[in-house]
């Protein structure tokens, strides 16, 4: 007899299963919506045709290509169309492109992803020592300097920063490359392991600016967060306990205190990634970053429907698998909090 | 935690310092640094500036427009024309090979032809819209192994120069491929062979095996970098060779630089602002006002266009005397100078005088945001520069692609509004074309002016070249004179080019590589 699924794994147990048996119906009504939205907002624009017929484009060739593209039909048909391909998982071809928007879309998002995942890592790794030095010092100069560091990031616009990096970093001394990328997902996700692994420290040296402009806000947020949610948690009770137990203080931060000053925490990050998964277009734009943020942007400009419909319900996707891990985790970390 | 620490840093030792070195481009290898990527690689689909350049190096043409306007031998060596003027045969060079190892024929020509103008394909853009449409393609055949004949539906002074802007591509490989493979496989005709396309990072080029004309490097790499400031830093780094669109405002940088130097060219675009001769702007004051032609003409003097082009295009300018580019244009034209107290003297005359405010009229000019160097700035100035003669403008500054050019393609953008054309060194006819009939597509102004139209007549009637450069010139008197530009400005353009090597800029936006050289 076959056991059940959740008792086949130590983190998924029969609550947690039939929470996320629970956010399906939710999750196709939120694509729903952002479908819905996203096709409004994008015909709000006006009649896209204009945009693929030639600078010299007769009347007629105007008529043609709305035609062509589809444009000529009433707007709800348009979009219960896209609906049924939709649900077929068919989200049409890029009107640029000439190519199925979901290929688009999954060329692009590799090198959007490798961005993602070394923002947050510096984004994390970098805001818990702030943090926690911070909270330990509370204000003694070590705590003032790093909150005012803290403050300053959370001001710079990232922009500014990439392009102040660039000047200085790239262009003055030469440490790092000023723009461009070296795939290493994307051979990863074609098999090719050997050339990817070959490119790998390339690759990391092309990350390493662009991200930085990407979390520098986030290491500043996180590390006033982490500050705060430590400063209240040293002063509990059981941390008085571990204290008094003769735990050292090490012991006493990372394993007593820490687990509970990452509840608020772990809610950011999760937060945070839906965002920097979606939101990093200025920064691939400053750094000539292959990925989907610019993608998109490029796609809303040229009203490049299709693609930007597939992107928004890709990033979607990402978003509500992101927030139901970090509800998961959440509960791990906090056995008091019920699915 | 110290053990962590080490290891980390270790780590990161062994890693970067070998990687932190930034390699200029091999000896052999030219790279290009441009502000978007291309619109797919499909050959019959081309509808930007930047698509068309790299295409052009993959793909050959019959024949190529040069940098000085000549119309010169590409794949083909010859043509003739038939003796009423509906077809034009070519005679292909000998030897030519196509990328994927096969002798490039007039079946693979005629194919090229006959592709774009497939219906199943659906192609739009370029070619299967404005250069079939203008030249009334009706079919493409192979005559024999090297001669292939394109056939129009009529007689056309333009045709040999629009022909050159259709790609040739090679049968076989086509018809194996889908539409959607062909859009990412290019497989050409042309001096450089397709490589790769990492999209929205750069498309990789390598010298043919066979190239249908002379080239120098062996590599080409088009790089996109969209931001102005980080391709100026790459140009200023050494690692690009040459960058287009540099941003005005990065001149000095570039020029002060020691690895690189600012190339400006007075390109072929035509900026002008529009007066809309239509009904429906006749009824507003302003509207009304620029109906007549004396009006039009007073508002050329009100206009500083030197200063314009000095000081918010950072390059000195020649103001246009019409719509045609300088090197086609009147000879005896010369541009209406800046002069308020004849605009002024003109408006009076007109029966416009100031009123008790200092308003002669009021009327709107409308532009759009992000499209030509600077546009919002040039805008506000022409509006001021009107406001000083006494003309109220309200200047309407829209969102480019989903306000202002549904306007102006429908012609309801108005009753001024500021655009640019683009334009070709090649021929007067070309850039006499936007006004080739009262509703063709361009005619943005419905300007229905007689003695122009039917100087078309005479035109498309003649052979005789002494004739047609008479009408010509007649026609462009009566532009000058009663036209519906107020004249502005050729858009110049900037190229930023590395001291490493030798490249020219063209006037017509076109990028050549194929004479680049190492220093």
């Amino acid at each position: 007899m076959l056991a059940p699924i959740w008792s086949q794994h130590h983190f998924l147990n029969k609550k947690m299963f039939f929470y996320i048996l629970r956010r399906i119906p939710q999750t196709v009504l939120v694509i729903f919506g952002v479908t819905l939205v996203t096709f409004i907002a994008l015909q709000i624009g006006g009649d896209p045709t204009y945009l693929f017929v030639s600078e010299r484009a007769s009347p007629e060739e105007i008529e043609e290509t709305r035609k062509m593209l589809g444009f000529d039909k009433p707007l709800h048909i348009q979009y219960l169309i896209y609906l049924s391909n939709l649900v077929q998982l068919d989200f049409g071809d890029s009107l640029y492109y000439r190519q199925p928007a979901l290929t688009v879309i999954l060329e692009t998002l590799p090198a959007t992803i490798e961005l993602t995942i070394f923002s947050m890592l510096i984004a994390i790794f970098g805001s818990i020592p702030f943090g926690i030095l911070a909270a330990i010092y509370r204000g003694k100069w070590i705590d003032g300097s790093l909150m005012a560091i803290a403050m300053l990031g959370q001001s710079i616009p990232s922009f500014w920063l990439g392009i102040m990096c660039i000047l200085y970093i790239s262009l003055n001394v030469s440490w790092l490359p000023i723009s461009g990328h070296v795939p290493f997902l994307m051979l990863i996700f074609q098999g090719e392991f050997i050339q990817a692994f070959k490119n790998l420290p390339t690759t990391i040296t092309y990350l390493i600016l662009p991200s930085f402009a990407v979390a520098f806000y986030s290491v500043s947020r996180n590390a006033r967060l982490i500050r705060s949610s430590m400063l209240e948690v040293l002063s509990q009770d059981y941390v008085r306990t571990a204290r008094s137990k003769g735990l050292s203080e090490y012991i006493v931060i990372m394993k007593h205190a820490m687990r509970n000053a990452w509840l608020p925490v772990v809610t950011i990050i999760g937060l945070e990634f839906g965002f920097v998964i979606s939101g990093v277009v200025v920064v691939e734009v400053i750094f000539a970053w292959p990925g989907l943020g610019r993608t998109v942007f490029d796609a809303i400009s040229n009203r490049d429907i299709p693609l930007v419909q597939a992107a928004v319900v890709v990033i979607s996707l990402f978003v509500i698998v992101i927030n139901l891990i970090t509800d998961l985790v959440y509960a791990k970390l906090d056995p008091r909090i019920k699915l | 935690m110290k053990k962590l620490i080490t290891g980390v840093a270790v780590v990161f030792g062994l890693i970067f310092p070998s990687t932190f070195t930034i390699a200029a481009p091999p000896d052999d290898t030219f790279v290009v640094g441009l502000p978007t990527d291309t619109i797919g690689l499909e050959p019959a689909q081309i509808s930007s500036r930047h698509t068309a350049n790299i295409m052009k190096h993959i793909f050959g043409q019959l024949y190529s427009v040069s940098e000085t306007g000549s119309i010169d031998p590409n794949l083909a060596e010859s043509y003739k024309i038939s003796d009423d003027g509906k077809e034009y045969t070519f005679t292909l060079k000998e030897g030519l090979t196509c990328h994927d190892g096969e002798a490039l024929t007039a079946e693979d020509a005629a194919y090229s032809f006959n592709r774009v103008a497939d219906e199943d394909l659906a192609f739009t853009g370029n070619s299967a819209g404005f250069v079939y449409k203008s030249i009334d393609f009706k079919e493409a055949r192979a005559d024999s192994e090297r001669e292939v004949t394109i056939v129009l539906g009529g007689p056309n002074h333009i045709a040999l120069g629009l022909i050159a802007e259709v790609y040739v591509h090679c049968k076989d490989s086509y018809e194996k491929m889908s539409k959607d493979e062909a859009a990412s496989n290019p497989i050409g005709s042309g001096p450089y062979e397709f490589v790769k396309w990492d999209k929205g990072s750069q498309i990789v080029l390598k010298k043919a095996a066979n190239p249908p004309i002379p080239t120098n490097f062996e590599n080409v790499i088009w790089r996109v970098i969209p931001e102005a400031s980080t391709r100026t830093a790459e140009l200023i780094a050494g690692n690009v060779d040459m960058i287009t669109n540099a941003s005005p405002d990065q001149v000095e940088a570039i020029d002060a630089s020691s690895t690189a130097k600012v190339a400006k060219v007075q390109g072929t675009r035509r900026m002008y602002v529009g007066f809309h001769q239509g009904p429906e702007f006749a009824v507003t004051p302003g509207g009304a006002a620029i109906q007549k032609p004396e009006v039009r003409r007073a508002l050329q003097y009100a206009v500083n266009v030197p200063a314009i082009c000095e000081n918010l295009l950072n390059a000195p300018c020649t103001r246009m005397t019409g719509i045609v580019n300088p090197n086609n244009a009147h000879p005896n034209l010369e541009p209406y100078p800046y002069d308020p107290e004849i605009a002024e003297y003109l408006l009076d005359q007109a029966g416009y005088p100031r009123d008790a405010n200092g308003v002669r009229f009021e009327i709107t000019l409308q532009a759009g945001e992000g499209r030509y160097l600077n546009d919002k700035n040039v805008v506000l100035a022409i509006c001021q520069y009107l406001d000083d003669v006494g003309v109220k403008t309200n200047c309407e500054i829209l969102d480019w692609s989903a306000v202002y050019i549904p306007l102006i393609k429908e012609k309801k953008a108005g009753p001024m509004y500021f655009i640019g054309s683009g334009g070709a060194t090649w021929s007067p006819l070309y850039d006499m074309a936007d006004l080739s009939a009262p509703d063709s597509g361009p005619n943005y102004t419905k300007w229905m002016n007689e003695e122009w139209f039917k100087g078309w007549k005479v035109i498309n009637n003649t052979n005789d070249e002494y004739i047609i450069r008479r009408e010509i010139d007649r026609m462009l008197e009566v532009f000058y004179n009663e036209g519906p530009w107020l004249h502005l400005y050729f858009q110049p353009d900037f190229y930023g080019v590395s001291n490493r090597v030798n490249w020219n800029p063209r006037r017509d936006e076109k990028v050549d590589l194929f004479n680049a050289t190492l220093k």
